[in-house]
């Protein structure tokens, strides 16, 4: 316990002794921290995003005017038998009409001038509780021979049904582009930093040589050599990462509610609980990257 | 080089007889004391209570120099109390020799023994508790510029956990010891030649430990100055503590008559009871 105070002393000593080198660590760490949670958050707002958009992913299967009763609730239930699949629903061509002149309210007189007639199909409507399977439960159904017979358009069943393939194809290579990206950044950000703690280390290491000498001669133990710089390499790391914590809190606070404001259809706001998570999760980073950015320096510079 | 064949008087054994009060850490006879063949330069000394420091066959060869070793199959014993000189030519082998008795370096053959530890053996973490045992002192002071010399000796304490009660009561009296007690909070640069290598001793010796190694401890030091720092040392070994000092003062060596240990270009050429220096100038 004494020796940590001791620890302690030493290494916020070697703040003034070095101050530039000292704050260049910091600076690395709190931007690089700051960059792996902004991409922390964009990664937690863009899957908000895409589950949003994956609960609407849904298929829905065009049915003939003419398709038989038992044929329909047939195809149904080899539906619901499909893997990925949430609920099958129905909606009759009534229903249909209804929904269309809902979202034509604007115009009704497209309504009026179909005569009374009701050109819409009757639908079976799907929907996914796994978004990626959509294309795989699309096949399925497409090759399912009743639904081919009672399809609304039985040349082709693919024209007969319907599903956002391409929106979420286009979110999923977005997101995993996102995050390869990320992780490239994230990884120099890290080799940068610990790099520059190395050196911050290495410089502490040369100033106190002399001490670090006698330490030996007079049998300090090793673990009471290295002690202050692993405190100094761990004590910037924290430093740098409240640092990002708090920066980070700023945004969350100012910059995303402007930006909700902006973007309203998309669902923006993060999670309390999620953001203290990720706060935990960088100060630890910070941690690792300061005691590893010492040990290393200390590997190379101080032989014990 | 070594032409004092008719020294050596045993009456060294009388006074070890006298040293049993002699610090601790020598509880077991090495098996090896018994074993050690029988050295075959000058007088022999004879075994008398128990070795602190054995060497057995050590060889040391640097990889810069693959054909010159720095010591050649040397075989030597020193006992506890004991007051010896390590005496040579620069480049024989004299700091190779205590470099190797703190384990900077290890041998590269034979075995060194400090305490019945091998220390070709020892683990590393072991290393810095052999250090506590051995102090050191060296012809440039090393001491720390921007602490007092109570800072540097109390340092010594510090940084081998001992509480701070221990320092405030060992520190002051050490210093009195080498007649330093007024200049407790004085800088190194302020005081003298000798008054520094003074806080260095302090500095060794303020943990008790059995034995202290000193290199080249008056080089830097005028001739009177010198004979100080010795009156120093030989009070300290009067204390039971085993002193090991490596040497190029002729005159001291010759007018202290101790025990000295004489290496030539690796080879150990001399060990002999109050020895004089034997070089020619």
């Amino acid at each position: 316990m004494r020796s940590l105070i001791y620890f302690l002393r030493e290494s916020v000593k070697g703040f003034s002794r070095n101050l530039s080198t000292a704050l260049g660590s910091i600076v690395t760490i709190f931007l690089s921290l700051l960059i792996i949670g902004i991409f922390l958050m964009g990664g937690i707002v863009i899957e908000n995003i895409v589950s949003s958009v994956e609960s609407e992913v849904s298929i829905t299967a065009y049915i003939a005017d003419e398709a038989s009763e038992a044929d329909i609730s047939k195809t149904k239930s080899f539906i619901e038998g499909l893997e990925g699949v949430a609920s099958v629903g129905f909606t009759t061509k009534d229903q249909a009409l209804e929904n269309f002149r809902n979202s034509m309210t604007s115009n009704p007189e497209i309504i009026d001038q179909l005569d009374g007639e009701n050109p819409l199909p009757a639908s079976i409507d799907v929907e996914l509780s796994d978004p990626q399977l959509v294309e795989q439960v699309a096949a399925s159904i497409e090759s399912n021979s009743t639904f081919a017979s009672i399809c609304d358009n039985p040349s082709d069943p693919s024209e007969s049904l319907k599903y956002g393939q391409k929106t979420v194809e286009k979110l999923f290579s977005l997101t995993s582009y996102i995050r390869y990206i990320g992780i490239a950044l994230v990884a120099l950000l890290i080799f940068i930093a610990m790099v520059f703690i190395n050196n911050t280390i290495r410089l502490a290491i040369l100033a106190r040589r002399k001490e670090i000498a006698i330490m030996r001669l007079v049998g300090a133990s090793n673990g009471f050599i290295r002690g202050p710089f692993l405190m100094e390499g761990a004590l910037h790391a924290l430093i740098g990462s409240l640092l990002s914590v708090g920066a980070l809190e700023l945004l969350r606070r100012f910059a995303l509610p402007q930006l909700q404001n902006a973007l309203t259809w998309l669902p923006i706001d993060i999670g309390g609980s999620i953001m203290a998570m990720i706060y935990v999760a960088l100060i630890v980073a910070g941690l690792v990257i300061g005691l590893i950015g010492s040990a290393f320096a200390m590997g190379r510079y101080l032989k014990v | 080089m070594t032409n004092d064949l008719s020294q050596g008087v045993p009456a060294r054994h009388a006074r070890r007889s006298g040293g049993a009060h002699a610090a601790s850490a020598r509880q077991v006879t090495s098996q090896l004391s018994a074993s050690l063949p029988v050295l075959e330069v000058d007088d022999v000394p004879q075994q008398m209570g128990k070795p602190v420091i054995t060497f057995d066959h050590v060889t040391k060869i640097y990889p810069a120099q693959p054909n010159n070793p720095a010591l050649d199959d040397i075989s030597l014993q020193i006992y506890a109390g004991e007051f010896v000189f390590l005496v040579g030519h620069s480049g024989s082998g004299k700091s190779t020799f205590i470099r190797m008795l703190t384990r900077e370096i290890k041998p590269t053959q034979g075995h060194i023994y400090v305490a019945d530890e091998d220390l070709g053996s020892m683990r590393n973490w072991r290393v810095p508790y052999l250090r506590r045992n051995i102090g050191c002192v060296f012809q440039d002071f090393k001491l720390l510029p921007n602490k007092t010399v109570f800072e540097n000796v109390a340092f010594a304490l510090e940084v081998i956990g001992k509480n701070r009660h221990v320092i405030k009561t060992q520190v002051p009296e050490v210093l009195r010891l080498v007649g330093l007690q007024d200049k407790l909070g004085k800088l190194p640069d302020q005081l003298s030649g000798g008054e520094q290598q003074r806080v260095s001793i302090a500095r060794a010796i303020v943990n008790r430990p059995p034995m202290l190694i000193c290199d080249e401890p008056t080089g830097n030091l005028d001739p009177q100055t010198s004979r100080g720092i010795m009156d120093l040392l030989e009070r300290i070994n009067r204390t039971g503590t085993t002193v090991l000092v490596a040497t190029h003062d002729r005159e001291m060596v010759d007018n202290m008559r101790r025990r000295v240990i004489a290496l030539d270009r690796g080879h150990l050429t001399r060990d002999q009871d109050r020895g004089v220096y034997g070089f020619d100038a």
